[in-house]
């Protein structure tokens, strides 16, 4: 963490000490754009992207009778997961919280808690 | 400060950067704005085009209008206003560093909409400043792909923005088998509330507190969805129509053909049977 972190970077920094997170982006859900980043942004996901993939499975859910907003998609690969996660706001468009895990050192459930315990904590 | 030799306004930032500079870019042209630098990084844009985080953090009652008056007061210096709201504990600091970033490339993305003229530069002016700011090269990286993406076959960006998207009777695009409309997330619910067929996407935008980029994709997916329609200007500007006159009583708008022209008569008025005839009263 360098000298003049922002608020923001310091945030997205801390979220690394969580078990098998290699890295983490807070992406706008809507526009795509990313403000804040750490660790291995590759790992994390593009912005747009999972905004664009968020929002589609949210229309589905939503047209399938689901209530309520998206809280979290989990992605699994042979070596990773991705993880984004809604990030509750006060005010304005919503955002995602991406993490990239590696699957030899993370568990599913329990990066989902924690992780999911956190994300307030990002905007603080 | 002599403005180093630049084409665009892009190069221009960029040359600012590599000088750290501090102040403020004025761009004319539709819409233009007031760029302003923070050694080198864009801290905050005003145009017309897009509401500033200043906006959006008061239409969307993020912080309320006593609240914050109370703060303007209290740090009359807009540049050190961020860090006063942060600690009055009126939003916190990662947020703030969000909506005001938000705020910067959205402006960015709004000049870049219409033609830049030329553009002054100047001293500092106290505004409200993402901390440190953005990358003048991200900044033209993402309005690229912006614009890039907004664009489709024979409609810009631009002609996008110019449009007056008007909502359609969701009971005529139900999905087979439902009743009412399709399903559309609450978000976009709220926009669709918003449209009238007279405001633009910039009207929308600054009456939600919204950013004009987000507004406009959402717009996208309403039109997608069947929920709303739109034809894109495809002149800038109100120009007259040209069309031709369509003439009442006829068929079609074609020129009428065969038969003399109406002759005027000695004290006003035409023959009877000619076109151009007063009405008997």
């Amino acid at each position: 963490m360098g000298e003049n972190a922002t608020a923001l970077q310091t945030s997205l920094d801390r979220l690394l000490d969580s078990p098998g997170v290699t890295g983490v982006a807070l992406i706008d859900a809507v526009t795509g754009l990313v403000y804040g980043a750490a660790g291995d942004i590759g790992e994390a996901g593009g912005g747009a992207e999972s905004s664009e993939l968020a929002a589609l499975i949210a229309q589905r859910l939503g047209e399938a009778g689901a209530e309520g907003d998206l809280e979290s998609v989990v992605l699994t690969s042979r070596r990773r997961h991705q993880m984004l996660f809604s990030v509750v706001r006060p005010a304005g468009d919503p955002l995602l919280l991406a993490a990239g895990l590696d699957r030899d050192r993370a568990n599913v459930a329990l990066a989902l808690r924690s992780l999911g315990d956190r994300v307030t904590e990002v905007l603080a | 400060m002599k403005a180093p030799a630049a084409r665009n306004v892009p190069a221009l930032l960029q040359a600012l950067r590599d000088e750290e500079f501090t102040g403020t870019v004025r761009v004319s042209g539709s819409p233009g704005g007031t760029i302003h630098l923070r050694n080198g990084l864009v801290g905050a844009i005003e145009t017309p085009g897009a509401p500033t985080a200043t906006s959006a953090l008061l239409t969307t009652g993020r912080i309320d209008d006593e609240a914050w008056l109370t703060a303007c007061a209290t740090e009359p210096d807009a540049d050190r206003l961020g860090a006063h709201l942060v600690t009055a504990g009126l939003i916190g600091a990662a947020e703030l560093e969000v909506v005001c970033t938000a705020a910067v490339h959205d402006g960015a993305f709004a000049m870049s909409l219409g033609a830049a003229g030329g553009w002054d530069i100047g001293d500092r002016e106290p505004t409200l400043v993402a901390a440190p700011g953005v990358e003048p090269r991200a900044l033209t990286d993402e309005v690229t792909r912006r614009v890039g993406l907004l664009g489709r076959a024979g409609v810009t960006a631009g002609e996008l923005a110019r449009s007056r998207p008007e909502a359609v009777e969701e009971s005529a695009v139900a999905p087979a088998g439902r009743r009412g409309g399709p399903w559309v997330q609450p978000r976009l619910r709220g926009l669709l509330d918003a449209v009238n067929g007279r405001r633009t996407p910039r009207d929308l935008a600054f009456a939600l507190g919204r950013g004009l980029y987000a507004v406009m994709l959402d717009l996208d997916h309403l039109e997608s969805q069947g929920l709303i329609r739109r034809e894109a200007r495809t002149t800038p500007g109100d120009r007259p129509s040209t069309a031709p006159r369509v003439i009442p009583g006829t068929a079609d708008g074609s020129t009428p053909t065969g038969g003399p022209l109406p002759r005027r008569r000695p004290g006003g008025g035409t023959p009877s049977g000619e076109r151009g005839e007063k009405a008997d009263r």
